[in-house]
Order: C-alpha cells, then structure tokens, then sequence
C-alpha cells in the first residue's frame, strides 16, 4: 500500500505515540513546567478523576505567562488551560489527525482508548515522521548545516 | 577501410548514458507529490527573527506578540541559530529571572538544519523527523533565508491532497 492509502486505512496506534503528562487541574504551573521538561513535551494534559481529558496546558501559554505576568507561575493549570482540543482514537485512521492538527490548527492531539481515557500524545512531529518513513533516501541526502540536531526530539 | 572498421567499433562500443535510466515509481500521486513539488509549497512567510543581541526575554515577548513557536536568529543577512519555544521550555521557564537577561546568542540553538528551495518536501519532512525540530528553516542558492518550513503548511498539504482525492 502505498502512503495514501496508508494514510487513509492505518490507525493512528501506527504512529509514534508519545506518553501523555496528565494532571489534575489544581497542579501549580511551576510543577507543571518541570513535568514538561523531564519529559520533553509541550504540553500537559489536566484530566478529571477517571482520567479523561478536560483540557490542556501548553508551552504557548507558558511563554505568554513569561513575557506577561511571570507571577502566573504560581497558580494552578486550570486557571490558564485551554479547553479547545482534539482527540482521536488509537483505532481511527490517521487522515483523522491530519484533518485534526488542520481544522483546529493544533500542534498535536490527544490519543485515547475506547473508554476515553488519555493515552498518548501525537501530533505535527509525528505525523512528520510516519510520512518521512516512507522516504528513505530522503532521510539520506538531508542536508544539515554543520550544527547539531537536538539532543532531545521535540514536539508530539 | 580502415576508417569504416573504425566508426563500426565507435557504434559497437557506444553506450547510451540513459539506457540504464529508470524514473522513479510512486505508489501513488501524495509520494509523487511530496518528491515533486518544492519546500516552497509548505513555506512560511513572513519570518520570525531575531537579532542575535536580543535578550531572551525580548526573544519571549517576540515569540508571545507574534504567536509563533520559533525566531529565526540573525546577523545581519546570516542565519546564526534558531530559538524556540521548547528552548523557553528547557533553559528558560524555571529560571527566568537569571536567564531571561543574557543575549539570545547564548541560549539559541546554533547552526540549525536547514533546507534549500529547490528541496523537495519530502526532504522538509526528513528533515523534520531526523533534525528533531519541527521548525526548518529554508535557504536560497545564496545562503540567505527565504522562509522556513511551516508544520501547518505540511498539515494543510496533506489535507489538501486527499480533499482533492476525494477521500471518504
């Protein structure tokens, strides 16, 4: 199958998931950021007491925080979480993430399983590398500047 | 004699350089697509930069007033580094009041991956999943910035394709 079709029939557990921060809505902001950090991810996803998703805290808004109101750090993520975000199944096909990151203009989506419950994370990066996949000379002539890549990946 | 003995060897010896030529084959039009088409079809104008004197925090304020998640850094014409918003993440965020003073040059990713304009979109997205930054920057023939690869403008590129497709 060729990447279109894989695009519209695989499901999204095909693509390189990344393991969701949940917090509840009361975690500080600070807290929030070095779970960020330790995991190497954008975002935190605050959830309810069954683990659902309920919103979503993001270095977008930490970095308006920090040119802004820096004082914000110490409050709680669900003051400043987003409640605009996407979710998609591990068994709904990728074009749904594709349609997703566009119509709602995302970085990423939230991965659940048939009881709604948060389990990855996926996203611009990831989709970028299940489409790179398929283009192995391409990984292969790359041209880079005599810089590094980073050390740790980047987005979901 | 001697001549035609010689031109009937040239003719034998004669290799057509294309004859062991083979275009590439796709699967299908979307892999055609993203190797034929240019990097400029997913390129972001304008840019976000910077100065390499900027402060990190006039770098925060710019990346926050403009909504986006990544500054070119320059001097001059020169691209010399990229700074993004997981930077602000990871040498920033938990140390502001110290970090936030120092020039932009010193927390920046120096000599970031790029792309050139003839790339095709293939190798934007290579150079995405293998640099490890979803921003690349794009270069001319010269060196010098033309855009740099937009995630939303591959996103848009990809939904484009399969709307036109007709996809289900």
């Amino acid at each position: 199958m060729g990447l279109e079709q894989n695009i519209l029939n695989e499901p999204v557990s095909k693509l390189k998931l990344r393991k969701a921060i949940t917090v509840d809505g009361r975690t500080s902001i600070l807290h929030a950021t070095e779970l960020m950090r330790q995991e190497g991810l954008g975002c935190v996803i605050v959830v309810d007491t069954k683990g659902r998703p309920v919103g979503k805290f993001t270095e977008r808004v930490l970095i308006d925080l920090l040119a802004k109101d820096k004082a914000a750090l110490n409050q709680s993520v669900g003051e400043y979480m987003a409640t605009v975000w996407d979710q998609v199944r591990t068994t709904d096909p990728i074009i749904r993430v594709v349609d997703a990151l566009r119509d709602h203009d995302l970085r990423f989506v939230v991965v659940v399983d048939d009881h709604d419950v948060a389990v990855g994370l996926t996203g611009q990066r990831g989709l970028a590398e299940y489409v790179a996949d398929h283009f192995p000379h391409a990984v292969m002539t790359s041209r880079a500047t005599e810089g590094q890549a980073m050390p740790q990946r980047e987005g979901a | 004699m001697t001549d035609r003995k010689r031109q009937s060897t040239s003719t034998d010896e004669f290799e057509d350089p294309l004859s062991n030529f083979e275009p590439r084959q796709f699967d299908d039009a979307l892999e055609q697509a993203l190797c034929e088409e240019s990097v400029t079809a997913v390129n972001s104008t304008p840019i976000a930069s910077i100065h390499a004197d900027a402060t990190v925090q006039e770098a925060i304020e710019r990346l926050s007033e403009l909504d986006v998640a990544c500054l070119l850094v320059m001097e001059g014409d020169a691209l010399v580094g990229i700074f993004t918003a997981r930077d602000v993440l990871n040498r920033v965020a938990l140390d502001c009041e110290t970090e936030c003073q120092k020039r932009i040059a010193e927390l920046m990713t120096p000599s970031p991956s790029v792309v050139h304009e003839t790339d095709s979109v293939a190798d934007a997205l290579s150079a995405i999943a293998v640099g490890g930054r979803r921003h690349v920057p794009i270069l001319d023939v010269d060196d010098k910035v033309v855009g740099i690869v937009s995630p939303q403008r591959v996103n848009a590129f990809l939904q484009d394709h399969f709307q036109q497709i007709g996809k289900p």
